[in-house]
């Protein structure tokens, strides 16, 4: 579904990203993980076209979507998710969701798209008036999926999914990542929270200084003393 | 009897200087862009409504959309030549502004002279009574479209899907990028909605007052101060500003002579930043004293 080849990605002249190649196919959950200022938010950022500076190949569905524009890589099925709390917080979850689907022109649709995510996030329902800064983090983060799922994407990309949530909520949102990769989707994630993320993965990349240094199973990566002690505090 | 009339005088002049001020809270919000060359748009709009009048058609309704529908364009295309550019530099911002002020005034002095010219709608000066006052029609009618402006604008952002765009960029620029809005889309429809209001209000004064290059000089500094009054960043705030600082200048020649007015409003602009610096209806910002 989605391939990536020899992506370089940076800030100013400096390239922190340096020649990633991944895959991720429909159905799949891949995790990427490494240290902080390994390069994982800049490579999802890169392949979201979110950088100015970049080079490399992005292929979704077999056509090269490198220099489409963020907005119509989203019209092309690739939603990204950033780091942090990125729902629109002066905006009520309403607005929020209908910002979501601001790329369709037909309100009709996009109001079958919303009622769609109210079922699969039903606690969403009661709270379509109130302004999304006023949600507890695993609401907004339901909120946050919601909104992306509006457009339907095919590759889904977050970046720390997990951060700032209580274990029972991040339980949640691993589940429903699960449940949209069944669903056909293509799921790519970056997260500190190593263990968890793997165990909810098919499979995991180590990123080392901008390189992917290992690709494996999920259950391979969790069983790797070495990935154990670098990135699961294991001694 | 003095008091309401004054305060229907400052009502009036207070509308125009909500207008402006919510124009550079809009792009302010929005675009974290200062732009003081605001001025020259609404001056812009006083000379585009009398060449109007006077080379195409003597229809005022006429003439005032026209000229908010040029200072729309004019700020458009600001945005795109200037300040799309700045973004990230609030100093280059403000001399960028400062300079264009100086090249629009004087190109409108080598286009119009350095004479002052007048809008003149003969009927707009009929007075109508208003209970125990009398007032212009063109009085009534800047209250009425500013009101109706402000009522539209209001609608436009929370009904509408770009109006929604605007203030969701507004709030977060990279969440917004992730929701498939085109930043540089909305940039410039924000600049042109706030020209567009800035060059309104100079049509809708110039028949009041005369027009000349530097007619926009002073509402920059009732609109800055309406807006640090109503609180940087909030639209109602800028509004209620305006209003206040219209009424509160106009309701001071009561009580000293009128050239003191101006002086009257700045203190209230120095007070407010000494007391409450994040404005009557702004919020603290975090580290804020």
């Amino acid at each position: 579904m989605l391939s990536i080849r020899g992506l370089r990605a940076g800030y100013g002249g400096r390239m922190i990203v340096d020649g990633v190649d991944l895959d991720v196919a429909a159905g799949e959950v891949v995790t990427v993980i490494g240290q902080n200022g390994a390069g994982k938010s800049t490579l999802l950022k890169g392949i979201a076209n979110l950088l100015r500076n970049r080079e490399g190949a992005v292929t979704l569905d077999g056509e090269n979507v490198f220099a489409l524009s963020a907005q119509d890589l989203l019209g092309r099925g690739l939603a990204f998710i950033p780091q942090g709390r990125s729902v629109f917080p002066g905006l009520t979850v309403a607005e929020n969701l209908r910002m979501g689907g601001f790329l369709l022109r037909d309100p009709v649709l996009l109001r079958q798209r919303i009622e769609a995510q109210l079922e699969a996030f039903p606690a969403l329902a009661k709270l379509l008036g109130q302004l999304a800064a006023n949600l507890s983090g695993g609401q907004q983060r339901q909120l946050e999926l919601a909104r992306t799922m509006v457009m339907q994407p095919k590759v889904i990309m977050l970046d720390e999914p997990s951060i700032g949530l209580a274990p029972q909520v991040v339980e949640q949102v691993f589940a429903t990542l699960r449940t949209l990769a069944a669903g056909g989707r293509a799921v790519l994630m970056v997260e500190q929270n190593v263990r968890r993320a793997l165990q909810a993965s098919d499979r995991g990349i180590v990123l080392e200084l901008g390189r992917a240094r290992l690709q494996d199973k999920a259950a391979a990566l969790l069983g790797d003393e070495r990935v154990a002690r670098l990135y699961m505090g294991k001694r | 009897m003095a008091f309401l009339e004054q305060a229907l005088n400052g009502l009036m002049m207070g509308s125009i200087y909500a207008l402006f001020a919510v124009g550079m809270v809009l792009v302010f919000g929005v675009m974290r862009v200062l732009n003081f060359a605001h001025g020259v748009i609404f001056m812009a709009g006083g000379y585009m409504c009398h060449a109007v009048m006077t080379h195409v058609v003597a229809f005022y309704p006429l003439a005032l959309l026209l000229s908010a529908a040029g200072g729309a364009v004019i700020g458009a295309v600001l945005e795109r030549l200037v300040f799309r550019r700045l973004r990230e530099s609030l100093p280059m911002q403000i001399v960028a502004s400062l300079g264009l002020i100086l090249m629009v005034q004087n190109g409108v002095l080598l286009l119009f002279g350095p004479e002052a010219v007048q809008i003149s709608v003969p009927a707009m000066r009929t007075v109508v009574p208003l209970g125990p006052l009398g007032v212009t029609l063109q009085q009534v009618l800047i209250v009425v479209v500013v009101g109706v402006a402000m009522a539209g604008l209001h609608l436009f952002l929370t009904r509408s899907r770009l109006g929604t765009a605007m203030r969701a960029a507004s709030q977060d620029l990279q969440a917004a990028r992730v929701v498939g809005i085109n930043p540089d889309r909305v940039f410039a429809l924000t600049f042109a909605l706030a020209s567009g209001l800035a060059a309104l209000g100079g049509a809708l004064l110039g028949p009041l007052f005369l027009v000349f290059p530097a007619m926009g000089d002073l509402p920059l500094l009732k609109g800055l101060t309406a807006i640090v009054l109503g609180g940087m960043g909030s639209v109602g705030g800028a509004v209620l500003g305006g209003l206040a600082i219209g009424v509160l200048e106009a309701e001071s020649t009561l009580l000293a002579p009128t050239d003191y007015r101006d002086l009257v409003v700045f203190a209230v602009l120095i007070l407010v930043l000494l007391v409450r610096p994040y404005g009557l209806f702004g919020r603290r910002l975090r580290g804020e004293p």
